[in-house]
This record gives structure tokens, C-alpha cells and sequence, in this order.
């Protein structure tokens, strides 16, 4: 059993979308703007020209946060949203009635409705592809060029993302809704 | 399959007192302009439901206009009118059948029968909103998300119909006893899972500006509000505004406690924007004042949802009950902007902060409008409640003496 995170060195990141391909290709996500599990969050550059600041464009890449105290799972009527024993929170398409009670109660619009199956998906950290083969990394991490995610166990202290994470400071988003995400971003 | 219908209308005439209709009959009324400006527009609304039905099951939820950031649109605000209608008159019943305030006692059957039709209207508009309802009842039963507001509030919604039905079963044979016993138990289950659908908003930590314990209350108080202004359009319509000296009493009595509800919801009102807006929450604040600033609210929810009617009965005393009719038809009015703009408003405030594509600029408040087919089912339900009233009114004795 795991306890499954990850930890994101954003301001490494260059706003190439690879991790946004890999996903859909990976996960099978269907084309369309509103159909993404994963998406890079661009800060505007401050300031009026010719006074602009540079430095205040950043990207923020992000995915479902794999809350441990996930609004989506408490929320939804028929436990079609439940955690796996590695604490990453999936949904089961078959139990799903797609009341949207989930994408009303997620703080980090995290998801979407998959249209072949007809039922709400989101990020799984490739539970059900990449780490059901084998692998050990998801395929946003595994495609992106300035190695901007770290994907790993949280509760063994030798893993990189746990090594990282005693060793950088970091922070989560909305933290001050009580979620507990378990996506980081090193500062 | 006539045959078949009237062989059950034959049993159930065994077990409650009825007129006996056949369908000539039950297509027969006094032709009258107004009777037939409501019959045809029921007509059109009965198509209308049809047509946007169809497009639904054919196309799914592209049919609407709801998208990721607005997962929720007309659809849900009108299942919260059609079950707040329910709650608010079976509330107002059980004052005068199981609480025996003697002079709303009238009502007590019609109410009932008002709040079953509504609720089966909203019942259907539900359907037509869940992407898998047949899975909803098997997984609602097999697989109980025992934490979350939507289950608890199907459940309860599902006893309230069973013991409403019961209520409604003793009320017409006259069997005040066990009426009164059933009315309890719908009284109480019906609270419960109104208020529970409050709580489907107020237990969104995601968003400020419904989290809390606001709406739940809410959701009562306005259920009697709602409540109140049926009994008015269905007794307006029923006596045309010529009101027997009995009802009269009856329906300035009813003003009178219209008056009291509209008073403590335009209190609720004021305080909830006053929170909102200077209790501290950024998002909360920005999203209250969107809403303060927006047509649909200050005319539809306040003017005529509360101020209106509260107007005409402070100055008449209650006293001015015709007048009342037509505030309750613009009240009903204000009522769905109360339903439609919760929903909106709910998640008017976009989750994401910044730009997430090139050439997009940063999220602003999400807009959202209803599409053509939403519009449809919404008017093909009233549509279906008028005509389960009428057909109600037609074979059932619905006030306190059979006729």
C-alpha cells in the first residue's frame, strides 16, 4: 500500500503542453477544450507597456489534487467516487449516475464529463494505465522536458518525491479549505 | 388500455370517494376566456415538453447549456421549484389538519393534492437531469454514499412521497385520525428532506457564497412562502375571485402568515448579503455583489418574490385577497428566480484563477443561459402540474366536505 503524491517544481515549467498530450494519449481522453484531466494555469504578465514585468508571467501546471479529504468522494450518492487502497481518489463509470454533485463540489474544477462512457472522470495518476503495467511514473511526468513533476510515495521517506519534499519548501492550493491535496508546489 | 384504466378507476372508487369521470367529461369546462387561455397554454406546454423531452433523450446533456465550470443549470432550479412548491403546501396543510388551527382547515386537502402534483412534476424533471437515473435507483440502494446530501435527499423525498400519499389517501376518506397521524410523518420527513436539499449547496466547501448553514433554513422559509401563493392561485383560480364569506376568512388568515414569512425572509435577505459582502471572504464578497447588482435578483427575487406581496398585505392588513391572486402569480414569478439564482449563483465564481489556454482570457464570473431544449421541459412541467391538478380537481372532492 502506498500513499500516492506528487510534487511539482512549477516555475520550471514552460508552458509546452506536452503533459496535457500525454495524458489524453496516455488516459484516452477524448479531443475538446473542456475534456482535460490536466492543464497549465498561465499568470498574466503584470504591468503596462513598456513597463512590463517579466518575471510576474508563470505557469502553473495542475490535475485533480488527490485530496485525502476530497469534497468530490464525501459527496457523492452512490460511492461512485472512493479512494484505492494508495490513496488515489477514482471513479468507479459503472456506479456513476452523473448527478454532477462531484464537479459542483470540487474546489479545483478537476472534472469533466467523459462522453463515451457518459460519466464524470478526472485524474487518476495513471492508476489504471501506467502503474496497472508496471510503471512507476505517471505520463505527465514521464513526458515533460524540464522535469517539472515528481510522481512517488509519501510514506516512504527514500522515495524522490519524499526526499523533495523535506528538502523544499512547498505549498498546496486552497489549502484553507481543510482538502489536504496531495499535489505540491516547491517553492 | 381505456378499458384497462377504467377497471382501475372502478377499484380505487371502492376505497376513496370520487366523481365518476370518464374522459368526455374530464375534457369538458366552462369556456370561459380565461379557462381557455390556461387550457391552451397548458396545451402548448404539454408539446413543448415533448419536443424538448425528445431532443433530450436523443442528444443527452448537449441538449443543454450547461458546461464544466456550470454543471448545473435550469434543469436542477427547476426540480428545487417544483419540490419547494411541495414542501411549502404540504407545511401550510398540516397547520390547519394536523396542527388544527381551525381556520386553515380548508385548505388542508387541496394542499395536499397540490403537493403531490408538484412533486411528481419535479420528479420528472429530475429524471430528465440525471444522466443514469435507472442506475440511480440501483446504486442509491446498493451502494449508499451515506456522507453525501443528494442521497439522503432522495431518500427522504422518496418516504415523503410514500407517506403524502397516504396522508392524501386518508384526508379524502375522511379518516382525520390516521390522516393526521401520516400528515405528522410527511410533515416531518418532508422538512427533513427539503431542508436537506438546502444543505446540497450548504455543504459545498467550494463554494463560499452557498456554503453554510443559510440555505437549509432558507429553504423552508421560502418553502412556505411558496406555499402560501399557490393556495393563492389555486383558490383565486378555483372561485375567480368571487370568494365565498368561509374562504375569506381563510385565505386573510393565510395573508396574515404570508405576511410574518415575507417579513423574516427579507430579514434572512438583508443579512445574508450583509454577511456576504462584509464578512472578510474575497470570492464570497465579489460573488454577493455581482448578484446584489443583477436584474434577476432585485427585480425578480426581491420586487416581486417578496416586496410586492409583503407591500399589498401591510397595507391592506391582509385584508386585500383578490389583489393578493395577482402578487402570488408575480410572486411565483420571484420564486423562480429565488430557485434559478441559487443554482446560478452558486457557481458563478470560477474555481480556476488563471488563463488556461492561449488566446483565452483569464476565467471572469461563468455565464451560463439556458438552452432552448432546457427551456422547453422547464415550461413542459408546469405544463404537466396544471394538468395533474386539473385532473385531480375533476374526479376528487377536494375541500373539507364532499360536494
Amino acid at each position: 500500500m502506498a500513499n500516492y503524491g506528487m510534487a511539482l517544481d512549477y516555475k520550471n515549467c514552460i508552458n509546452c503542453k506536452a503533459c496535457e498530450v500525454a495524458c489524453k494519449e496516455e488516459n484516452g481522453v477524448q479531443l475538446g477544450a473542456d475534456k482535460h484531466r490536466i492543464w497549465v494555469g498561465v499568470k498574466e504578465i503584470e504591468g503596462l507597456w513598456p513597463n512590463l514585468s517579466i518575471a510576474s508571467s508563470t505557469f502553473e501546471p495542475s490535475q485533480c489534487q488527490q485530496c485525502e479529504n476530497a469534497p468530490c468522494q464525501e459527496v457523492c450518492p452512490t460511492q461512485a467516487t472512493h479512494y484505492t487502497k494508495d490513496g488515489v481518489v477514482m471513479v468507479d463509470a459503472d456506479k456513476c449516475i452523473l448527478c454532477s454533485y462531484c464537479m459542483e463540489a470540487c474546489p479545483y474544477d478537476a472534472r469533466y464529463v467523459k462522453e463515451d462512457t457518459m460519466t464524470v472522470d478526472k485524474c487518476t495518476f495513471c492508476s489504471d494505465t501506467r502503474l496497472l503495467r508496471g510503471e512507476t511514473t505517471t505520463a505527465c511526468q514521464a513526458t515533460c522536458p524540464t522535469k517539472v513533476r515528481t510522481f512517488g510515495d509519501l510514506d516512504d521517506p527514500n522515495s524522490e518525491i519524499s526526499i523533495l519534499l523535506a528538502h523544499r519548501e512547498h505549498r498546496t492550493l486552497k489549502t484553507h479549505l481543510g482538502t489536504k491535496p496531495k499535489l505540491f508546489y516547491l517553492i | 388500455m381505456f378499458v384497462l384504466a377504467e377497471k382501475g378507476m372502478k377499484i380505487i372508487e371502492r376505497f376513496i370517494p370520487m366523481r365518476h369521470t370518464d374522459i368526455r367529461e374530464l375534457l369538458k369546462f366552462e369556456k370561459t376566456p380565461l379557462n381557455l387561455l390556461v387550457a391552451f397554454t397548458t396545451l402548448v406546454f404539454l408539446v413543448l415538453f415533448v419536443v424538448g423531452a425528445t431532443n433530450y433523450l436523443i442528444h443527452g446533456h448537449h441538449a443543454y447549456g450547461v458546461t464544466r465550470e456550470h454543471p448545473w443549470g435550469l434543469m436542477i432550479a427547476m426540480y428545487i421549484f417544483f419540490v419547494v412548491s411541495s414542501t411549502g403546501l404540504c407545511i401550510m396543510s398540516a397547520i390547519g389538519h394536523v396542527f388544527e388551527v381551525e381556520v386553515l382547515e380548508p385548505f388542508a386537502k387541496r394542499a395536499i393534492h397540490g403537493a403531490l402534483v408538484t412533486l411528481l412534476s419535479g420528479f420528472v424533471v429530475i429524471f430528465l437531469e440525471i444522466g443514469h437515473p435507472l442506475k440511480m435507483m440501483i446504486y442509491n440502494t446498493i451502494s449508499p454514499g451515506l456522507t453525501s446530501a443528494i442521497w439522503g435527499m432522495g431518500v427522504l423525498y422518496s418516504l415523503y412521497l410514500i407517506f403524502i400519499v397516504i396522508e392524501f389517501f386518508f384526508l379524502l376518506r375522511h379518516d382525520h385520525k390516521w390522516a393526521k397521524r401520516f400528515g405528522i410523518f410527511g410533515l416531518v420527513v418532508g422538512v427533513a428532506a427539503h431542508s436537506n436539499l438546502g444543505a446540497v449547496f450548504g455543504f459545498l466547501v467550494a463554494r463560499p457564497v452557498a456554503n453554510g448553514i443559510y440555505y437549509p433554513l432558507y429553504f423552508i422559509l421560502s418553502a412556505m412562502v411558496t406555499g402560501c401563493y399557490l393556495i393563492f392561485l389555486m383558490y383565486g383560480f378555483k372561485y375567480k375571485l368571487n370568494f365565498p364569506p368561509e374562504m375569506q376568512k381563510t385565505l386573510v388568515a393565510t395573508s396574515k402568515i404570508l405576511g410574518l414569512l415575507l417579513a423574516i425572509l427579507l430579514f434572512f435577505e438583508i443579512w445574508r448579503m450583509l454577511t456576504a459582502i462584509y464578512g472578510g471572504m474575497e470570492d464570497r464578497a465579489e460573488t454577493a455583489l455581482h448578484i446584489l447588482k443583477s436584474s434577476p435578483f432585485l427585480v425578480g427575487e426581491i420586487l416581486l418574490g417578496i416586496v410586492i406581496p409583503f407591500l399589498v398585505i401591510l397595507l391592506s392588513n391582509g385584508k386585500a385577497i383578490r389583489t393578493m391572486v395577482f402578487a402570488s402569480l408575480g410572486g411565483m414569478v420571484g420564486i423562480f428566480f429565488m430557485r434559478y439564482d441559487l443554482v446560478h449563483d452558486t457557481q458563478l465564481y470560477p474555481m480556476q484563477t488563471l488563463k488556461l489556454r492561449e488566446y483565452q482570457l483569464p476565467p471572469s464570473f461563468i455565464e451560463y443561459f439556458p438552452s432552448t431544449t432546457e427551456i422547453f421541459i422547464a415550461l413542459g412541467a408546469i405544463g404537466i402540474a396544471i394538468t395533474l391538478y386539473y385532473i385531480g380537481d375533476k374526479i376528487l372532492y377536494l375541500e373539507t366536505d364532499p360536494d
